[in-house]
């Protein structure tokens, strides 16, 4: 007990960071790194926007305006447009809807689509790569194999065929780029389980006794967590980008779903005549790419340790 | 019912051997086709000219006749015969106004008897190498891409102004108008509206407006639910609100429908009684009739429809729309499926789509074109289940000529589309060609009829762009307007159509005879006129060309889906269908 206490006043010399989990290491560089915060404060916008589109939207995305012109361009009274007109701050669409209530309730789908396909996608990835890396020999072959098959095609055309056999809709749309984005997961989780599973720490993990099951899930997986997570930031902006792209072909999200790929391939045609009605669903889905790209990169920056300062 | 056909060779039969006595003996003065006949006045007839070479004793000639035994088989046509090389009589079971008008039809453009028997009249086969006695040859048809017409060197009539004409489809209609104005085509068929309005001060370009003779109609097949239910399609034509479809999505010149039949048809159009208007929008009485059909709010319905721009409905996405904002007002959730256009066409007609957009466009300018194709036609299941007072009645307005007489029943027909609600009858759509300023000799025609031949954009192609892709290029078994059109520029029928009008004058016949009763038809063919492949045209080719769409029993009774509905349409029934 004595030499304990007389050790205290050496410990508390230390610096008070030495002692800060890897995980409150890692927050703390992301929220300093530039782009991240970027990302995150446009992430956190578009969070926000698809939460209370109900209050932010003025009109419903189905409603169409009996005394509007379709394609009408934007008035916004602010910058001079008749108040006597009704406000329509993107313009109406070429049904008569209001662009930015539309392009306002695009963003609860877009977030959705990022985030279900990954989820999923994540998940069965990382139990391939999880069972190839840690069973090994047959099981490795097979599953690796089939992996390198489907990457082997170019992503988009491989969604459009799966779309194009499930027939077109918003969840076979998913259901493909979920399928598409599968091999990348399996291949990092698989290198993950390699590099960590013959280390000591697991050897005494086995030696004491444990079962495969809880060898793989709670000594090896978790070191997959960090490249999974920067992956999944990026795979997230891919997949907006892969369901705009299906959408846009027509065997994504069907009308008049206000999916901002949709509203461009609608309208596609119209980029000289009527320029708004695809400014605003492109610029929206720049920014929301954009958004999860700066943050992956942040994440990349933050969780790998030999870029720590 | 059963008939014969029979081959008669000369002088192997009592009556074939008068007939061909009288055409065929070796006469010293040219025979000449008898004159007209008052009574049905082919005020366009030339004057006939010599029927058959006066100087060689012509060889006996085999011509060909298909005849029904009687007329109980149902059908508008008793015999087609071939009476000598140059000559071929109809005669009809009843008697039809507007059979002049049917015949002229691209549908019964006339082919190679040998061509047809060697591509045994499968549709797809013959699209292969199209052969026909029009303006133009095909000389290659890149599927998905464009169709290139050659000029034919021994077409009967004016030479094309043009040696390469190109045919290509766009389904999108800002895209056309993009091509048009970079200078990559040179007409482009239904452009949106306010492209339109665009090229109307756009010095580069020349607008040609076509009337609107044509239906946009919301289409129901009451063999599906909740489409069964007339108290559903009533509700469903209480809740539209037609005028504002028209003002936000047609061009100038087009109007809200009122009738299925477009209002310049007389006889036809109703302006009496319960048929001459349709019903207002009234959303209240359209949900009380829902609730009345037992159709719980919330209900959820399909709207099929094809994206092709058309005359009737220049943009058919965002009009579904439309119709699927307007039907939520009533409860009705209406789901939106797209349909590839020649499958969408072939489902509606088999009866397999409840609820659809569709649209007519004339072959002709009479009311038997739009009435008897859609509701007195056993081959067409559209609506499903055949509404037989209108099919009656129909069918009896098209066989009495007294104007008066017909307009009664056409009177009762709509007044019984209204109860019935087969369809909702939408708009007549104007529309237009929109050509460059360099065409020469630009036109529309009402029928949807361009000929290519007449233009020339002063350089040695002219391209023209419709909306969609023709399911085959030989037209008998064909409804589609973008098949009918390629067809147009290589085949003849024995009638034409007057250019950009809807007058019928000479085709392949140079001049025809009619019996005062009006049933004997009577057509002295053009000499000379050569097909494609080089053989000549003879009366044969005639009989041959019109038995393989009538006779169901004949080798050449094919087509491409097999169901000839022009026909079963203009001529009521089919020759051994059972």
């Amino acid at each position: 007990m004595t030499t304990s206490t007389a050790s205290t006043p050496l410990l508390n010399a230390e610096p008070i960071t030495e002692h800060r989990s890897p995980a409150t290491e890692a927050l703390r560089r992301l929220l300093k790194h530039r782009s991240a915060q970027a990302g995150l404060f446009l992430i956190g916008a578009l969070i926000l926007v698809a939460i209370f589109a109900d209050l932010i939207a003025p009109y419903g995305f189905r409603e169409v305006f009996r005394d509007g012109k379709r394609f009408e361009a934007p008035c916004v009274h602010l910058l001079g447009c008749d108040p006597a007109e009704t406000e329509h701050l993107f313009g109406l669409d070429g049904n008569s809807r209001d662009l930015f209530s539309r392009v306002v309730y695009g963003s609860r789908l877009s977030l959705m689509i990022g985030l279900v396909t990954n989820i999923g996608a994540i998940l069965v990835g990382a139990l391939i790569g999880a069972v190839a890396g840690f069973a090994g020999g047959w099981w490795d072959t097979v599953l690796m194999r089939s992996m390198d098959v489907l990457m082997a095609f170019p992503s988009l055309l491989l969604a459009i065929a799966i779309v194009s056999a499930l027939g077109p809709g918003l969840i076979n749309a998913l259901l493909a780029i979920a399928v598409v984005s599968i091999p990348v997961y399996a291949r990092l989780v698989r290198a993950s389980v390699l590099s960590v599973k013959d280390l000591e720490y697991v050897q005494a993990s086995r030696a004491l006794g444990a079962s495969p099951i809880r060898l793989l899930f709670t000594r090896i997986l978790p070191n997959a967590v960090t490249p999974v997570l920067v992956q999944g930031t990026l795979g997230i902006a891919t997949a907006i980008l892969d369901a705009a792209a299906l959408s846009f072909l027509g065997l994504g999200a069907e009308k008049p779903t206000p999916e901002w790929g949709l509203m461009l391939g609608e309208e596609r045609a119209r980029a000289l005549s009527n320029p708004h009605l695809l400014i605003f669903p492109g610029l929206a889905i720049m920014i929301t790419v954009l958004a999860f790209n700066l943050l992956g990169d942040g994440l990349r920056d933050a969780l790998d340790p030999r870029l720590k300062r | 019912m059963p008939s014969t056909m029979r081959l008669y060779k000369a002088l192997s039969g009592l009556t074939a051997a008068a007939l061909l006595v009288a055409a065929c003996a070796p006469a010293a003065t040219p025979t000449a086709a008898p004159e007209p006949t008052a009574a049905m006045a082919p005020t366009e007839a030339p004057a006939p000219t010599e029927a058959a070479a006066p100087t060689e004793a012509m060889a006996a000639y085999e011509g060909l006749k298909v005849e029904a035994e009687s007329c109980d088989y149902g059908g508008e046509i008793q015999s087609i015969e071939a009476i000598d090389q140059y000559t071929v009589k109809f005669t009809l079971c009843y008697q039809d106004p507007d059979f002049l008008s049917k015949i002229a039809f691209t549908v019964f453009a006339i082919q190679d008897k040998e061509y047809l028997d060697a591509t045994g009249g499968d549709s797809v086969a013959m699209s292969e190498q199209p052969n026909g006695t029009g303006p133009y040859m095909v000389s290659e048809w890149r599927r998905g891409e464009q169709v290139t017409f050659t000029a034919f060197p021994e077409y009967w009539g004016d030479a094309a102004k043009t040696q390469t004409a190109i045919l290509r489809w766009n389904a999108d209609s800002a895209a056309k108008f993009l091509a048009l104005q970079s200078g990559e085509v040179d007409a482009v068929d239904n452009p949106a509206a306010q492209d339109i309005e665009a090229a109307l001060t756009d010095p580069n370009m020349q607008v040609a407006g076509r009337e609107g003779l044509n239906i946009f109609y919301v289409g129901f097949n009451n063999t599906i639910a909740p489409f069964d239910k007339v108290e559903v399609r009533q509700a469903i034509a209480l809740a539209l609100d037609r005028q504002r479809i028209v003002d936000q999505y047609y061009p100038d010149g087009s109007e809200v429908a009122q009738q299925f039949l477009p209002p310049s048809f007389s006889p036809g159009f109703s302006t009496t009684g319960d048929g001459a208007t349709w019903y207002e929008q009234n959303i209240d009485e359209a949900k009380a009739l829902l609730a009345a059909a037992g159709v719980a709010e919330g209900t959820e319905i399909e709207l099929a429809y094809r994206n092709v721009a058309r005359g009737y409905l220049p943009e058919a996405p965002p009009v579904a729309q439309e119709i699927q904002a307007q039907l939520a007002e009533i409860g009705l959730n209406v789901v939106i499926r797209e349909i590839e256009s020649t499958e969408f066409l072939d489902a509606t007609a088999a009866g397999q789509v409840g609820f659809y957009l569709l649209g007519w466009g004339a072959d002709y300018p009479a009311a038997t074109n739009f009435y008897n194709y859609h509701f007195a036609n056993t081959q067409n299941l559209q609506f499903g289940e055949g509404y037989t007072e209108i099919f009656d009645t129909i069918t009896q307005a098209g066989q009495i000529s007294d104007p008066a007489e017909r307009q009664a029943l056409y009177d009762q027909v709509a007044a019984l589309i209204k109860r019935d609600v087969p369809m909702i009858p939408m708009a007549h759509g104007g529309s237009a060609v929109v050509y460059s300023a360099a065409v020469e000799g630009a036109h529309t025609s009402p029928l949807g009829n361009e000929l290519f031949y007449v233009m020339s954009a002063g350089k040695d192609t002219f391209t023209f762009v419709q909306n969609g892709e023709p399911a085959a290029l030989w037209c008998g078994d064909e409804t589609d307007g973008e098949s009918l059109r390629a067809c147009n520029q290589v085949y003849d029928a024995l009638m034409a159509y007057q250019l950009g009008g809807v007058a019928v004058e000479p085709g392949l016949a140079e001049s025809y005879t009619a019996n005062p009763e009006g049933t004997e038809w009577t057509f002295s063919l053009r000499q000379g006129v050569k097909f494609h492949n080089g053989a000549d045209l003879d009366a044969n080719d005639v009989v041959a060309t019109f038995e393989a769409q009538w006779n169901a029993k004949s080798p050449n009774h094919v087509g491409r889906e097999g169901n000839f509905e022009y026909w079963g349409a203009f001529f009521g029934a089919f020759l051994n269908a059972d």
